[in-house]
């Protein structure tokens, strides 16, 4: 929501003023439900409760990061260090896990560690006037390159089975689903009317106007990476446990799917506009997209160009919707 | 314009100054460093990357960025062995079209961002994934080889004393920072760096360049693609993977600004060296490969940090 | 704009039927196959000495009995298999007590990363390089340009191509991996079961050997087994895990086994199996190190694990390359002495033999930690 939007008043809830706010989401939700029912037909196997379950939780974690990363880029910012971030706490939490720490401590200890790493960027985006994109790439090379030197390579085994958050399950569904559906309506809640939250949308907006109504930008900067600090220490978590081992090299290309993701999502990477929602369905459109073209038996040479094309197809839309407003 | 010459000249120095103590540092570190042998077998390693930062001094200077360079630089080699191989066309013609496809899907990139108004990060992110893929897809994981022995003069041999595809990147770089420095396209980029809506109501071709620059860019990912293929004899569709990061690293060190508006093809061209310095220094003197990326990540951090507090405090 | 969404949906579309009429990938290259006989003779082994088509360092200084510097690049670090052989290398290098040995490589399993690594070696001076190639032929100039500056190359895990090295260690025969784990496949799920693998990627060069291999063996031998797909997974361990669980949601009761090509694809596609409650129902068959699978073996998850000891392989590489640099090595030998593994065979002129493929079951997986 732009600055302009949050100046005038809310007018009663018609369709248009939702569609207009919500558009890309929508986009999302209406290729998800083209893509469910198309290859549901094709394969009914694709609407089984295993496979929709996998769908859900095979992208959780890269949707919870990408919460952190839309507040992010809506502030105007970016950060493409965030795959490496999730890969050192990730390490973080396995090996306090094997040491015999409490597991409460694992699993907050690196989310407090990912606060701190974010908020130094933080630090450096707003006081030092370093742009995001530059402290991040430096930071990105940092952390890689930490992590092996401090694990050598080795993988983590041997977890303890009370640490394996990603594993316990609630009626039924893993517990990745439920973290992924509350933060995110928790989040897009907060960004939409709490006071921080609107601030992150002016600071992106238009950060000339922000400072003139007297919004404190270098601290809010500093928050929205700390907050962001955070989510990705939570997605770290439900990353290492998914499986018995943790592998200690990052995921490759991890940083560009979380910020694809808030960006088919919608948030404009000119700042200011944007919600995590539309992330979040971004990331389980991707874990659809993969899972369908494996039962659709598209050839595995063309799989990558055609989920290039559909991210490209995903932008174009978005921007069509955007002229006709 | 005095004031931007001189906080230009003043990162360029500052830069200058920092790639003297890195390689004196790393000189004394091992011997093996500061040779005629190392030096030039640098210049031919950091050829391809060197090429592809050229193109983008100019892109990042409008504000836009190319993330799409090492898929578009996968997409060319793997297109070399196929017009070549399959569609079998002579060699030297194969070596023009592959670059020239590279042209046209750099312009695609920008027809994608000037047609279409997406932002070039979103544009090109789309296409680092649609152009892989477009490798891979034709690929289909086989490899080309069995070149000619004069295709690797390109880039395994030497011409007159120094690798092929140093003189190649030195004449391209000469050409850059002519076209940036000294003529009129190269006063528009900044324009449309400093302020694009500006720029568009003063009669600038806003567009146009765009399209120059990104169908560039392209390009010279191509032949960049070539010299590789070169280099190493045989084609991957895996190639150039991570090349985006690197350029824009060598870029940015190099004083060029993220933001548009700033930045000098010398500026490219020592962070390019310092960059490289660093890599090969630091392998030399012991330094395993995870420790030369913290380093170099530091640096990056470190000399864009410098070079605002010296600025902001030399600034009036 | 509408004409911009069609356009969009138009080569979405497009490509997707491009996608579609391919035909099938199934993971294999197109190189001429040797499938071993069904019986269970004839494991490994039985090829030819042959004639020495290794390449030969120029100049090479004569270091024979004196401390040395190498280095060895693997395709990547970071994963369980290549820890495994750098602790081979290692290993081998205390024992020989006069070899500095240095494991250094990309994070990724990228060869332009690897050429770069090997090139800044090559400059820094070591005595000997070993590697496990990326890419055979891309990885070969900078290999040659090794040789001629006297340095001395030994391969292992990954060939390059034969005149860029002077010998390659190889783990076991391609015919010999591809029949050990069918054979294992069939006795799991029967003489007709369906089953899909899950490898690396499309250009890694020895899963598609292996996989070519398997083909012909299982056509020979197993003719009514069914092959049903082959996924990538990269060296990623959670991609791993999404395809293989995708497989088992796309075939459900059809798929009876599957096929892990690499040392991460294994664990991933157990640890699929076992969250999926298949146990028992989908089998596992591959290559791993057995730390990795020893959680699914005590289940009874997997029956069994196929592999090479890769800390062996490590170890006979270094012994390799120290009897080379020292001169005691030469073209033409048909064997090796490798410090503890003892006489290894020398095969296809250049090729040093490490033997058999190992299976690990439950009975033996505890008594191996790598």
């Amino acid at each position: 929501m732009t600055l302009q939007a949050l100046a005038r008043p809310v007018p009663a809830r018609s369709w248009r003023v939702v569609a207009e706010s919500y558009g890309q989401e929508l986009v999302i939700l209406g290729a998800l439900i083209v893509l469910f029912v198309g290859v549901g037909l094709y394969n009914p196997r694709f609407l089984s409760s295993t496979n929709l379950t996998s769908v859900f939780v095979g992208n959780a974690f890269i949707a919870i990061a990408a919460i952190g990363m839309s507040m992010v880029i809506i502030s105007g910012n970016i950060d493409v260090s965030v795959g490496s971030l999730i890969g050192v706490l990730g390490t973080i939490a396995g090996t306090l896990a094997v040491n015999g720490y409490p597991i409460i401590v694992c699993w907050l200890v690196p989310i407090l560690i990912g606060v701190v790493i974010n908020a130094v960027v933080g630090v450096l985006v707003a006081y030092a006037r370093i742009p995001s994109i530059v402290v991040t790439l430096g930071m990105l090379s940092i952390l890689k390159g930490g992590l092996i030197s401090a694990t050598g390579g080795a993988w983590i085994s041997n977890l303890p089975p009370e640490f394996m958050l990603a594993q316990f399950r609630l009626f039924g569904l893993p517990s990745s689903i439920y973290f992924m559906v509350i933060l995110t309506v928790a989040a897009a809640l907060w960004m939409r009317y709490s006071t921080f939250g609107r601030t992150i949308y002016a600071i992106g907006g238009n950060p000339e106007a922000a400072r003139v109504t007297g919004i404190r930008i270098e601290r809010s900067v500093v928050a929205v990476f700390a907050i962001h600090g955070m989510f990705a220490g939570i997605a770290a978590i439900l990353f290492a446990t998914q499986l018995q081992v943790i592998q200690s090299t990052v995921p490759p290309n991890l940083e560009l799917t979380v910020i694809t993701a808030s960006v088919v999502g919608g948030v404009s990477i000119l700042g200011g506009t944007g919600t995590v929602i539309g992330s979040t369905l971004a990331a389980i459109l991707f874990a659809a997209i993969g899972s369908s073209l494996v039962f659709l038996n598209v050839s595995a040479y063309w799989l990558r160009a055609v989920q290039g094309l559909m991210i490209l197809a995903t932008v174009l839309a978005d921007m069509a919707r955007r002229r006709r407003i | 314009m005095t004031a931007a010459l001189d906080r230009v000249l003043r990162h360029e120095s500052i830069l200058g100054l920092l790639l003297i103590a890195t390689l004196a540092v790393l000189a004394g570190q091992s011997e093996a460093f500061f040779t005629a042998d190392n030096l030039l077998n640098q210049g031919r390693l950091m050829a391809e990357v060197g090429l592809v930062t050229l193109p983008m001094t100019f892109v990042i200077i409008t504000g836009g960025i190319d993330l799409s360079v090492g898929s578009i630089f996968g997409l060319c080699c793997i297109l070399l062995g196929v017009f070549w191989q399959k569609v079998g066309m002579p060699l030297p013609v194969a070596m023009v079209a592959a670059i020239l496809m590279g042209g046209v899907a750099g312009l695609g990139n920008g027809i994608i961002i000037t047609r279409f108004k997406v932002p070039p990060l979103i544009a090109t992110l789309a296409t680092l994934a649609l152009y892989r893929g477009l490798a891979e897809g034709i690929a289909q994981a086989r490899s080309v080889r069995g070149y000619p022995d004069w295709f690797f003069q390109l880039g395994q041999y030497d011409f007159l004393g120094a690798p092929t595809q140093l003189w190649i990147l030195i004449a391209l770089f000469i050409a850059a920072a002519f076209v940036l420095g000294m003529t009129t396209f190269g006063r528009t980029i900044y324009a449309i760096g400093s302020n694009e809506v500006a720029a568009r109501f003063s009669g600038l071709k806003v567009d146009r360049a765009k399209l120059v620059i990104y169908g560039t860019s392209g390009l010279i990912s191509g032949l960049a693609a070539v010299i590789f293929v070169s280099r190493v004899s045989t084609t991957r569709s895996d190639m150039g993977t991570g090349l985006e990061l690197d350029v824009i690293t060598a870029v940015v060190l190099g004083g060029t600004s993220i933001f548009g508006g700033r930045g000098t093809i010398i500026g490219t061209g020592l962070g390019l060296i310092l960059m490289q310095a660093l890599k090969n220094g630091l392998a030399l003197a012991g330094v395993k490969g995870d420790g030369t990326i913290v380093v170099i990540g530091a640096v990056l951090i470190a000399a864009i940090l410098i070079g605002n507090l010296l600025s902001r405090n030399g600034d009036g | 704009m509408y004409r911009t969404m069609v356009l969009a949906l138009g080569l979405t579309l497009g490509t997707g039927t491009i996608a579609l009429a391919d035909s099938p990938w199934t993971g294999g290259d197109n190189l001429p196959t040797s499938p071993l006989a069904c019986d269970s003779s004839g494991g490994g082994g039985g090829a030819a000495a042959g004639n020495y088509d290794g390449g030969q360092p120029t100049g090479a200084p004569d270091l024979k009995g004196k401390p040395v510097k190498v280095v060895d690049v693997p395709k990547l670090i970071g994963i369980g298999y290549f820890n495994a052989t750098s602790k081979g290398i290692a290993d081998a290098a205390k024992e020989l007590g006069n070899v500095d040995a240095k494991t250094d490589g990309p994070t990724q399993a990228n060869i332009d990363q690897q050429i770069t690594f090997i090139d800044n070696y090559i400059t820094s001076g070591v005595n000997g390089i070993l590697f496990s190639a990326n890419d055979p032929v891309a990885i070969a100039p900078v290999l040659k340009k090794a040789l001629s500056k006297g340095i001395h190359v030994v391969g292992y895990d990954a060939n390059s191509q034969p005149d860029a090295r002077e010998w390659f260690v190889n783990q076991a025969q391609f015919n010999g991996i591809g029949k050990a784990m069918v054979d294992d496949m069939a006795k799991e799920i029967g003489e007709d079961g369906a089953f899909a693998i899950v490898t690396s990627t499309f250009t890694t060069p020895n899963q598609a050997r292996w996989i070519s291999e398997m083909a012909a063996y299982q056509a020979k031998c197993h003719p009514k087994m069914k092959w049903l797909e082959t996924v990538e997974a990269q060296e990623d361990n959670n991609l791993s895990f999404n395809q293989a669980t995708t497989l088992i949601n796309k075939y459900g009761d059809d798929l009876k086994g599957i096929f892990g090509m690499t040392s991460v694809a294994t664990p991933a596609s157990a640890e699929a199996v076992t969250q999926a409650n298949k146990c028992g129902k989908i089998a596992v068959v591959g290559l791993a190190t057995p730390n990795a699978m020893k959680p699914y073996v005590a289940k009874d998850c997997v029956k069994s694990v196929v592999l090479w000891n890769p800390v062996d392989l490590g170890y006979a590489a270094m012994y390799v390359l120290r009897a080379a640099i020292d001169g005691d090595l030469k073209p033409g030998a048909t064997s090796v002495k490798a410090g503890k593994l003892g006489e290894l065979q020398i095969i296809n002129g250049s090729e040093v033999l490490l033997g058999a493929p190992t299976t690990f079951t439950k009975d033996n997986i505890n008594d191996f930690d790598f």
